[in-house]
């Protein structure tokens, strides 16, 4: 009896183990995030086949700390004169009309305690697909990495693969060319790059 | 239930903390922010509670459900559910609809503006983030502040954020709008115009500001007949009466400290609670600061009553009763006279009954004084008579160092307060003469109410209406209350003492339905509302600016200065012999105490009540936090029986007060110290109840009350103290062995010594060559932070805590967390006593997290959450942290804080919009400490990054430094050789504070010197050292 008793306890720890591990963590329970937005926005449409780069609307992505999402006026700026009528655009009308903003359900998280900064990495060279994944081909959009700090530190442990040119940031469907170690080693030096990976670097 | 809970025992063990006092209450004052187990104790709900733990009733399930029930009920409502709420909670990300172009989402945007503080104008710059201010700074051009700012400025912020502020104009109680007040006005206008305004009257707080001056003179010019009095409980009323009594014309002085070798402070907190303090400080730290053993120092002498922070800084401090220092001052120009310094001033006969070596003191000061003519500064406090502050200016004026040392201005656009305008005021109130009167700012029914006089005569006027920012205690009183917009939601302009101009412009819409004060002076004088910016900008355009406007207007909000703006200096000469209309000052030695009345270093005169950063924020002095005492020196005490923290009843003409006495060596004898402010009945949440309302037992016309009788209540009061070490616990264990390391943790010598004796900061304890057990981390490359601390020229006001809470969102915790010694500040001003029991020198030294390198706090955490960078910080992990608590215990320095609650849950909304959104706010069982402003680091370093530029010293300010009236805080990259901090540390001054146990600390302090004349004191250091 013991032995049984002794062999389900180890296997239950394992299981418990196992299952917080996997099924705590982010890329369990992050990964594939797909709210339903107030308005169906399809970046497939725009950054998509219409090719509008990402800092059009995400402006604040190369100078400060949040990307930002665009103001009902971006929208405005095309829609007062495309498909001005069009159903799916009513609570941005409503928005511009009322002047109430419109309220946007948000994706890619991190806590509250660990803190962020865009630009950092864009300035870098870090592009947005590497984190935000394929945009263009999203209809909604969908979190696609698990944001956790030990992906970060994946990446900032060993960058090199994802380092691009600096007029390739936006580049939705870049892949790293075959000598992109080498270029990453020049990339380096000339951007001086060290990713810190000191607990303050984030958690402060 | 089975058998009845036993009752609590009232009050609990924990309580009962003062070895002292035999009967123990809790103080009726004090209503914690967090808990009051007043209340326990006192209402009778709660003590059916305590007698049955649970109350007849709660027991039961509601409609009688059985047991059986209720978990089946209870188990297919979870099976319902399922694990929905195991959900991601929906976070929304809100944009602006019209983005405003300047405003850039997470970094931060910083504006000019100014602080009005009575007829100070402390430049100020402002940090504000997507439109809310979130931090307030000196601003570096400006010659109020010069970069710096002390604990009220910093605090001030708070105040806008205030949840008790009014929110909308009410009319009898009832709520009504500014259009209601409006159409009430126009007709109050037309039936006074009738009159030129006979009957209406107008109450305001003193102000400099052009715009203000020129809305009250076109008021008056509207209505001649009409009264403005200018009044606030804490002014400079006397030292400008004493000027102008001596030169014959209204002056503005103002002290270069820079340029002085000797201070002569008589009664004069002008480090700290007086005017123009910020600005003093920065001077007299320029004069202070040491770099090595050859530069040279001021010396500071003072003289006063109460033990202050400027008496703390003095090199040679003389205990004398307020009423007692005309004597001295009298005594003092004679022996000047008696040197040959032409003081041209009949001086009367009179005798000075203090200490017995007062009389070698008055000559070695004197011929300090003499032998440095026009480089030596002689100011007296506001709170003496003018005749003190008369033959102050002909002693300056003997000694030559008006023009030189102290410059006087002629001052414009200022309307100064009046006390005895006021009980004009008051007796017209009395009279029935005033049919309207209008208040604007102020408090008087608290402030000024001296024997109830006020309130009768307001209960007299036909139309009462208060003008302030929320409903406090003559609000109450009043017909109209309307809510006056904070200084930051705020067009307006304000003139500093040397006649900078600056504007006062608004950082955030008003929160709430209220009006500038200089709209409202123009509501009262046209009866219609007209915005802010179109009056400052019109008398700008009219009288101040010339030439291109617009440029120059830019120019002035950009840099919140107005430059060139100076008054010109006038060279004022002694036109008066007859100062003193006595030929004879008797010894004013009436029997009994004198009772001085100062106002707190906290809440102001009771501006800052409600007010939860500065309610913490314990007194520089005294260490007492959320309370006022009335301070003694031990002899007092001793003579009339009373104990320390005992509830006393001091009496005289007719009036008495009841407050807590504490016991502080080094006030003179006879006198008492009441703190004003407190004792507040409508201030809001946090200063209601808090305190002893001093104001009551205050005379109108004076700061001092003399003929005091005291008696002992036998009942005790819980005071939160933040440091217990008053000299006086010889017996606590332990005590004798802290007592013994002082020597150690202060260092100091006077200037003497530290010539003679360059190094001898090294010679006080013995540090052995001491090796670590483990391979020692390398910190040789990149940035290596490092902060050095000037014991010099701190001088110990607290601001440096005021603004490391409101940089990083500390919060507050209420009195009985503080008297439990959780108090959270992370940087805590030490204080010290060293010397003779009676009359002992004072020291402060700033602590915060030392961030050693060998840190003993980081090998003991079980979780990792505290860690130590490669740039040398120590770095708290708030995420990790599971609140063992142990690395607090093993922190040597005691610098660590913890969450024992969570302190932000009840937090109003409208508070937490002060919060800094770039430091986390902490929960509950998680531990905090400095982090060297670790926000501003990554900043500043991905700023210099990003704009590929490199980071220069002094890029990076940590808070403390920032705001740090003096200077005494450096912080900078130690492996830069050209660094300042580097400069610092190779000084010999510079030691290690606890550096013996081997871990390291990147902070480091440099030992205090006294410069000390040695005509005087000649014995004392060699008695201190041993």
């Amino acid at each position: 009896m013991p032995i049984i008793a002794g062999t389900a306890g180890i296997v239950a720890t394992i299981v418990v183990v196992f299952g917080v591990n996997y099924f705590g963590s982010p890329k369990f329970t992050d990964t594939g995030y797909r709210p339903v937005q107030p308005v169906p926005y399809s970046h497939k449409l725009h950054a998509g086949d219409l090719g509008m780069d990402c800092r059009y609307c995400h402006t604040a992505v190369e100078i400060g700390a949040k990307a930002t999402v665009p103001p009902t006026q971006t929208c405005m700026n095309c829609h007062v004169l495309c498909l001005p009528e069009s159903e799916k655009l009513l609570p941005i009308n409503q928005s511009w009309a009322e002047k109430k903003p419109m309220e946007w359900i948000r994706i890619h998280k991190i806590p509250d305690y660990a803190f962020f900064d865009h630009s950092a990495h864009i300035i870098r060279g870090v592009g947005c697909t590497t984190c935000h994944g394929r945009i263009d081909q999203m209809e909604v959009v969908m979190q696609v990495q698990p944001l956790s700090m030990g992906w970060c530190l994946d990446c900032h442990r060993n960058p090199d693969m994802f380092l691009r040119p600096l007029n390739e940031i936006t580049k939705m469907d870049w892949i790293p060319p075959e000598n992109q170690l080498l270029l990453a080693q020049q990339y380096k030096i000339d951007r001086n790059i060290n990713p810190p990976t000191d607990c303050t670097a984030c958690h402060r | 239930m089975s058998d009845k809970p036993k009752p609590m025992k009232f009050p609990p063990k924990a309580f009962q903390l003062d070895p002292d006092g035999e009967n123990l209450i809790d103080s009726a004052h004090g209503k914690s922010y967090w808990r009051s187990y007043d209340q326990l104790a006192n209402s009778p709900e709660f003590q059916t509670f305590l007698e049955n733990e649970f109350p007849p009733g709660t027991m039961d399930l509601p409609n009688k459900l059985s047991r059986k029930k209720f978990l089946s009920l209870m188990g297919a409502s979870i099976a319902l559910a399922g694990l929905t709420a195991c959900r991601r909670p929906v976070e929304k990300i809100i944009p602006y609809v019209n983005a405003p172009e300047e405003i850039i989402p997470g970094v931060s945007k910083n504006y000019a503006s100014t602080m009005p503080f009575g007829t100070n104008a402390l430049g100020i710059v402002v940090e504000t983030h997507e439109g809310r201010p979130t931090k307030i700074e000196g601003n570096p051009l400006h010659s109020s502040s010069m970069g710096s700012a002390n604990a009220f400025m910093q605090a001030s912020i708070l105040n806008l954020y205030d949840p008790d502020r009014s929110q909308a104009p009410s009319r009898k109680g009832y709520e009504v709008r500014w259009e209601d007040f409006t159409a009430f006005w126009n007709e109050q206008l037309t039936a006074f115009d009738a009159v030129a305004g006979e009957g209406l009257s107008l109450l305001s707080s003193a102000f400099a500001s052009p715009t203000l001056f020129r809305l009250k003179t076109e008021f008056l010019s509207k209505f001649p007949k009409a009264t403005w009095t200018v009044f606030d409980p804490v002014s400079d009323e006397r030292i400008y009466q004493g000027i102008e009594l001596a030169s014959r014309q209204k002056l503005q002085p103002v002290h270069h400290f820079e340029s002085a070798a000797i201070v002569l402070s008589l009664d004069s907190d002008f480090l700290f609670l007086d005017s123009n303090n910020v600005a003093n400080s920065r001077r007299f730290s320029q004069a202070r600061r040491i770099m090595s053993e050859k530069d040279s120092m001021n010396r500071l002498y003072a003289v006063e009553s109460g033990f202050t922070v400027t008496g703390a800084m003095a090199d040679h401090r003389l205990k004398v009763p307020s009423a007692q220092i005309m004597n001295f001052t009298i005594e003092l120009a004679k022996e000047l006279q008696n040197l040959g310094i032409p003081v041209e001033v009949d001086l009367p006969t009179s005798s000075l009954t203090v200490g017995r070596d007062h009389i070698t003191w008055i000559k070695a000061l004197a011929v300090d004084l003499a032998t440095h003519k026009s480089k030596s500064i002689v100011l007296a406090g506001y709170r003496q008579p003018a005749e003190v502050h008369a033959l102050v200016f002909a002693i300056n004026d003997a000694l030559r160092n008006n023009g030189k040392t102290i410059t006087c201005y002629h001052p414009e656009h200022t309307a100064n307060s009046s006390v005895t305008e006021y009980q004009k005021l008051v007796d017209d109130l009395g009279k029935g003469s005033v049919k309207t009167l209008v208040i604007l700012g102020g408090n008087p029914a608290y402030t000024a109410n001296e024997n109830g006089e006020f309130l009768k005569g307001l209960n007299r006027v036909e139309h009462t209406i208060h003008f302030t920012d929320r409903e406090n205690e003559t609000a109450q009183n009043c017909e109209w209350h309307l809510p006056v917009s904070h200084f930051m939601e705020s067009w307006g302009d304000a003139v500093s003492f040397d006649g900078t101009l600056s504007v006062i412009q608004p950082m955030i819409a008003p929160l709430f339905d209220s009006h500038s004060l200089t709209e409202i002076y123009s509501l009262l004088s046209t009866g219609e509302l007209t915005p802010g910016f179109d009056l400052v900008q019109s008398t700008w355009r009219e009288k101040l600016i010339s030439g291109n406007f617009e440029q120059v207007w830019h120019h002035v909000l950009h840099d919140g200065v107005f430059s060139g703006s100076n008054y010109q200096a006038v060279r004022p000469a002694l036109k008066n012999k007859n100062i003193f209309t006595k030929s004879e000052i008797s010894e004013q030695n009436l029997p009994g105490l004198e009772c001085v009345f100062i106002p707190s270093s906290s809440l102001w005169d009771g501006e800052f009540s409600n007010n939860s950063w500065l309610m913490e924020n314990p007194d520089p002095v005294t260490k007492v936090a959320w309370d006022n005492v009335a301070v003694m020196s031990h002899s007092t005490a001793a003579k009339y029986h009373l104990k320390n923290k005992e509830i006393a009843k001091f009496t005289a003409d007719g009036k008495s007060i009841s407050c807590p006495v504490w016991i502080l060596p080094g006030q003179a004898d006879s006198t008492v110290t009441f703190s004003l402010g407190y004792g507040r009945t409508a201030s809001g949440r946090i200063g209601n109840k808090v305190g002893v309302n001093a104001y009551k037992f205050k005379p109108l016309d004076s700061d001092i009350r003399q003929g005091v009788r005291v008696t002992g209540t036998g009942r005790f009061q819980i005071i939160a103290c933040t440091q217990d070490h008053h000299g006086l616990d010889a017996d606590k264990l332990a005590a004798d062995a802290i007592h013994k390391r002082l020597p150690a943790i202060l260092r100091e010598a006077s200037l003497d010594e530290y010539r003679l004796n360059p190094g001898f900061v090294k010679e006080v304890v013995e540090e052995p060559d001491l090796f670590s057990l483990w391979k020692d981390k390398s910190y040789d490359k990149g940035f290596q932070w490092g902060m050095s601390v000037d014991l010099n020229v701190c001088t110990g006001c607290n601001a440096c805590s005021i603004a490391c809470q409101s940089e990083n969102n500390i919060p507050v915790v209420g009195k009985d967390q503080v008297e439990r010694g959780r108090e959270m500040a992370w940087i805590r001003l030490d204080r010290y006593f060293s010397g003779d029991l009676e009359d002992p020198e004072m020291v402060f030294q700033p602590i915060a997290c030392q961030h050693c390198e060998m840190a003993p706090c980081e090998q003991v955490c079980p979780v990792t959450a505290t860690v130590h960078t490669d740039e040398g910080l120590n770095a708290m992990v708030y995420n990790r942290c599971v609140g063992t608590r142990y690395c607090a215990n093993n922190c040597p320095y005691k610098v660590r804080r913890y969450n024992f609650y969570n302190f932000t849950k009840d937090l109003p909304e409208i508070v937490k919009i002060a919060q800094n959104p770039d430091v986390t706010v902490r929960f509950r069982g998680v531990m905090e400490k400095c982090t060297f402003c670790v926000q501003r680091i990554n900043q500043e370093k991905l700023r210099a990054k990003n704009n590929h530029q490199d980071l220069k010293d002094g890029d990076i300010v940590t808070a403390c430094q920032q705001t740090c009236p003096t200077d005494a805080i450096v912080f900078g990259n130690i492996n830069d050789p050209d660094s300042r901090i580097s400069k610092l540390k190779k000084q010999n001054r510079d030691y290690a504070l606890l550096g013996e146990l081997n871990v390291r600390p990147r902070t480091t302090y440099m030992a205090k010197i006294r410069n000390q004349n040695s005509a005087l004191n000649k014995n004392h250091f060699e008695k201190h050292i041993q």
